[in-house]
Parts: structure tokens; sequence; C-alpha cells
């Protein structure tokens, strides 16, 4: 690995942490997902990749378009800093609760705000986008001895992200590239995403996610500029109207759209195992050359359909599993936060400490709640003020 | 591990373009056992690992959306131009159209499976990470993760299922037409393109089945072993080379 100066890893530094503080544009919430926020992660100074995901439309559960761009290297440098600030606080609170107060968005433990837990498309605030082409490149970048040093450019980066705006006139220029928001419009009337679009200038592509009623869109703006061949993506992004939906995303999709139509087989990959020497494989292989090809076909496909449905399955223990672990996880700290303000968890109990201590005659009236109401109601009413 | 070499394996089985899309699980490890591994790296590195999924998976979705209607398209023609004619060529349309339906609807599923390999990885690696240093960084690293849109496998799960009702309509009623000769031609190419999605469904059948096994670390969080009881009826008669099933 080669020495960099600490300089630059902390700049790399600082502009990996300025994703963290992208604003994130406040959404319509529509109950629906409707984040809009695009990410731009380039670790590295080269032409940069802009990721984001646009959903556009709804597919089967209806989500909302969307970008799903992160600040989850946001999240993983909050981590860093909280776990590296907690160690210079000579331990303080649990990692886990440091995260939860440092984290410029108000802590990615605050699930409501941050997760609208349904299938099909969430921009969460957490979806990370970054791209260091090579790891090893961008491990190096940010291997440094100077942990002190790193630890305090954070702190002072994290101080200061109250706004948006603040945190980029920090970011030196350097590695940091464009942050760019688009709206995430939807084909199917679902009201989207605000809009705003960056000062800076992404130039690179953002990802689009389509769906199949997009794609019908775009199919029916094609066939009306009289087919794949004759349409160009300037017309068909007009005819389409779809917000958010650049020039770049319909001409690399008219491009898959065209070269599949003109050769209408399964994609690349099934039709570069054509290449290899069929003869070869069917000797080989007994079960598609002996039992014919329908049975042969039936068999996969029933072998497909047993995996599909097992990973079906298996996805939704694991989002079980993880459900209940941040249900527990939120259980315990609430129990913890509770034990460390020194409450009890029934007011009968500090009721009866306060009465322990003040040692008075009456302390016997409240440890019965039951018969309070024959007590002397003056008497009684003194006590309960002092006790709270 | 285990899962180390299961993955590796799956890789391997793996369609050829797909191979350096999944996750670099032993890198991962062997940073993780490194004297000094600093979280941002670990951290840096999955979200580099997130991203490329995401790159992959909506550029695969995308893929598989324009041919999804395409293959619509054909078989619609298909049955326009011949109507209720069962002639030769007729047949020999509709057996590429199946195989084709078979190839593609293997092909979304393998997309779902490579999904889960890498989610499961990440949840694993992560799990590692906190063995070692302690920490606690596996469970909201994993909330994220679920909201990647590498992980939203949604709709391309519905399309699988949409071509498993659709293909129902494609295959013949009989097993007749096994026997017919113009099923030789189109023996050649099928096997050839659906051989490799056969056997990377089969291995990611097997991966499953193994890494729910059971382990040393097996606990209440641990996903339950797979139930593959028909699977096993379908395959018994087919000799499949041992490498896969070992």
């Amino acid at each position: 690995m080669e020495a960099r100066p600490v300089q630059r890893s902390g700049s790399m530094v600082l502009s990996n942490l300025t994703r963290t503080t992208t604003s994130i544009p406040s959404n319509p919430s529509t109950g629906e997902e409707s984040f809009t926020r695009s990410d731009n992660t380039q670790f590295i100074s080269k032409p940069l990749g802009q990721q984001t995901y646009h959903l556009l439309s709804s597919n089967n559960n209806g989500a909302v378009g969307h970008i799903c761009s992160s600040t989850s290297s946001g999240f993983s440098t909050n981590l860093h800093y909280s776990s590296m600030a907690s160690h210079e606080r000579h331990g303080s609170s649990s990692n886990d609760t440091s995260w939860c107060h440092d984290s410029p968005h108000g802590g990615f433990l605050d699930f409501p705000e941050a997760s609208h837990v349904e299938d099909g498309g969430i921009g969460s605030a957490f979806d990370d986008i970054q791209k260091p082409n090579d790891w090893h490149e961008w491990a190096d970048h940010l291997i440094t001895d100077e942990d002190p040093l790193l630890s305090t450019s954070w702190n002072d980066l994290l101080l200061n992200t109250s706004s948006h705006s603040d945190s980029k006139v920090q970011i030196p220029p350097q590695a940091h590239q464009t942050v760019q928001q688009q709206p995430s419009p939807s084909v199917e009337l679902r009201p989207v995403g605000t809009t705003s679009s960056s000062s800076n200038n992404g130039t690179g592509k953002a990802r689009m996610r389509w769906t199949p009623e997009l794609h019908e869109a775009f199919v029916e703006a094609v066939n009306s500029l009289g087919g794949s061949e004759r349409a160009t993506p300037k017309g068909v992004l007009k005819i389409m109207k779809v917000d958010g939906l650049t020039i770049y995303h319909v001409k690399s999709h008219l491009q898959k759209y065209r070269t599949a139509r003109y050769r209408p087989e399964p994609s690349e990959n099934g039709s570069s195992e054509k290449k290899l020497t069929p003869l070869e494989h069917i000797t080989s292989l007994d079960l598609k050359g002996g039992i014919g090809i329908t049975e042969a076909l039936r068999l996969q496909m029933e072998v497909q359909k047993q995996l599909h449905e097992q990973l079906e399955i298996q996805r939704n223990l694991q989002l079980r599993i993880e459900e209940q672990g941040k249900y527990l996880q939120m259980m315990f700290e609430k129990q913890n936060s509770g034990l460390e303000k020194g409450t009890a968890s029934t007011s009968d109990t500090s009721a009866k400490s306060d009465q322990e201590d003040k040692k008075t005659d009456d302390s016997k009236e409240l440890v019965s709640e039951e018969t309070r109401n024959s007590q002397e109601p003056e008497s009684s009413q003194a006590k309960r003020t002092k006790t709270r | 591990m285990k899962f180390g070499k299961r993955i590796k394996e799956q890789i391997q089985e793996s369609l050829p373009e797909w191979r350096d899309k999944f996750l670099r699980y032993k890198e991962l490890k062997n940073l993780i056992s490194s004297p000094d591994p600093a979280e941002f790296i670990f951290i840096g590195l999955l979200n580099s690992e997130i991203e490329k999924f995401n790159a992959f998976f909506v550029e695969q979705e995308e893929d598989f959306i324009i041919h999804h209607k395409v293959l619509q398209y054909r078989i619609q023609r298909l049955v326009e131009k011949y109507g209720d004619n069962d002639d030769e060529t007729f047949r020999e349309e509709i057996g590429e159209i199946r195989k084709d339906i078979v190839n593609f609807h293997g092909e979304m599923v393998l997309l779902v499976s490579y999904s889960n390999i890498n989610y499961t990885g990440l949840a694993k690696i992560l799990k590692k990470y906190d063995r070692r240093s302690g920490g606690a960084l596996r469970s909201p690293f994993v909330q994220k993760v679920l909201h990647q849109p590498f992980f939203k496998t949604d709709l391309v799960s519905r399309l699988v299922r949409e071509w498993e009702t659709t293909i129902d309509a494609v295959f013949p009623a009989s097993n007749a037409e096994a026997e017919r000769g113009y099923e030789r031609s189109a023996a050649v190419s099928s096997a050839a393109a659906g051989e490799g999605i056969f056997r990377n469904t089969v291995a990611a059948l097997v991966t499953m089945r193994e890494m729910r096994r059971g382990s040393s670390t097996y606990s209440a969080l641990s996903l339950p072993p797979v139930n593959l009881y028909d699977l096993d009826l379908v395959l018994q008669p087919i000799h499949i080379p041992s490498p896969i099933l070992s």
C-alpha cells in the first residue's frame, strides 16, 4: 500500500462525509415512500457516476417513484465518528446510543422517520451509494495513522452540518462530486418527491429504475414515433413527459430495446451459453438429451419454481428476524434509558421510596391505594402532592 | 467457513457475466481478521459492494422488463399468425418460445437468488465483524440494507410468477410431442442455453439447503432448515453431476 498524505485522506474523508449531510428534501408524505434524494459519491476523483435510482410509477406494491440514493456512507461515517468520539469521551454511553444522538439525521434509529418499510421502493435516508472504483485504492486513501486528526475533522464537520449549504461550502471540491436531486415522478398518478436541483453540475448517469408501466409508456411513445429504429431519444422523452426522466435514461433504454427487438432471444447470458459446443453438453448431461426436450424444460421449470419459492420463504424469514431484532433492541434501549435516568418504572415505587425517606406516620396511607378514599381527605391530599 | 465456500461455489456455477458481481465475502473476512480493521474501511467496503449490487440488479431488472414485453409480444404474434392451425412450423416456433420462457423465468429467479445470497452474505459478515469488534454494527446496517434497490425484488418476483402461470398455457397438454422428431433440432440449442441456467439453479438450491442445515452459531435468530422435499423427488430420477450436489 502506498502512503498517502494525511491531508488527502482528510479531504477524502470530508468529501465522504458531505454525503451524509446532503440535504434531504422534505417529502410530501403520502404515506407511501416519496423520497427524493440523489447522492453522488465519488471517493476518488475520477469521472463520476452519480448513482441515483428513480423508481417511477408503481409496480405491484404501488411504490411511488423515488430515488434511492443514499447517505449510508454518511451513515457509516456517523458510525465511525460516533465510535471514535465515544472512545474519546472515555467510555460514555454505549455505541448504540451515541449513534442515535450524533447522527445528523436525527438518529437512524428513528424508524418511523427513516424507514417506510413497505416492499417496493423506499428511498430511505440510509440507502447508500458510494462508489470507489477499486476498494484497494479506496482503502489506501483512508488508511492513516493520524486517527485524532481524522476524528477532529469529522467532529468539525458534524458540528457544522446543521444545514445543507454549510456542509457543501466546507467541502473541498477535490473529490466531491455533485449532488443532484431530482424528483421522482410517477407515471401512474402518484405525486412524488420535491424537485430541487443542486447548484453543482453533475455529469454522469443517474440510474433509473424502470417498471413495466413506465416501459409500456416508453413503447407507446416509440411506436407513435414510427418504431424503434425511427424514434429518437429526444422525441420519446418529449412524448413521455415523465418528470425526472432524462435523455440519458431514454437513450440507454432505447438501445437495450432495439437490441432486444432484433434479437429476441433470451438475454446475452443465455445466448452466450449457446456458444458452447451443444453436442458436448448433451452427451455430458443425460438429463437433457435422454428425456426429451419438453420434459427437460418441464423439469427445469420445476426446479426454478422451487428455487423461487424457497427464496421467497427465506426472504420473509430474514425480514421477520430483523424486525424482531430491531424491536428487541428498541425495547432494550428504552429499558436502559429508563434506568439511567434513575426513574423507577412505576409511580407506586417512587411514592413508596419517597415515603420511606420521609418517615412519616402517614406513609401507610399511600401503600394501600384502595384505602385512600377512606383516609382523611386533607392529609392524604397533602401526602400525594408531596410525593408527586 | 461454510458460507464462504458456498458462495464461492455458487459464483462458479453462475452465469459468466455475473461472476464478479457477487459479494466479496472472502476479502471482507480477511479484512476482519486483519490485526487492525478500521471500522470505516469495513463500512466503506460494504457500501461499495452494495452499490455494485444495486447497479447490477437494477440493470438486469431493466433488461428483464424489456424482455418480458418482447416475449409477450412474440407469443401474441404467434397466436395471431397461426390461429388454431397445428402445423409443423407452429409447433417449432412454440417450442422455441417455450424454451425462451423457461430460460427467461430461470434468469429472473437467479437474479432473486443473487439478491438473496448477497444479502445473506452481508448479514453474516456483519455478524462476524461484531463478534470480532464487540460492536453492534450489524442490526442498524442491515436495516439500511433492507431498503436498498437490490434487496427489493418484488417486481422481479411478480414477473416470475406471471410467467409460471403463462407457461402452463404454452406447454403441451400431453407428452406425445416429446417423441416427435422436430424436437431434436430444438434440443441442441435449448440444452446449451438452458443448461447454464439449470445448473445454476440447482446449485443455488443446494447452497440454500446447505447453508440452513445448522451451524455452530445456530441460534434462535437463525433460519430453519429448508424444506426441499418436493425438490428431492423431482431431482431423484435425474443424474446430476456430483460437483453440484456434493
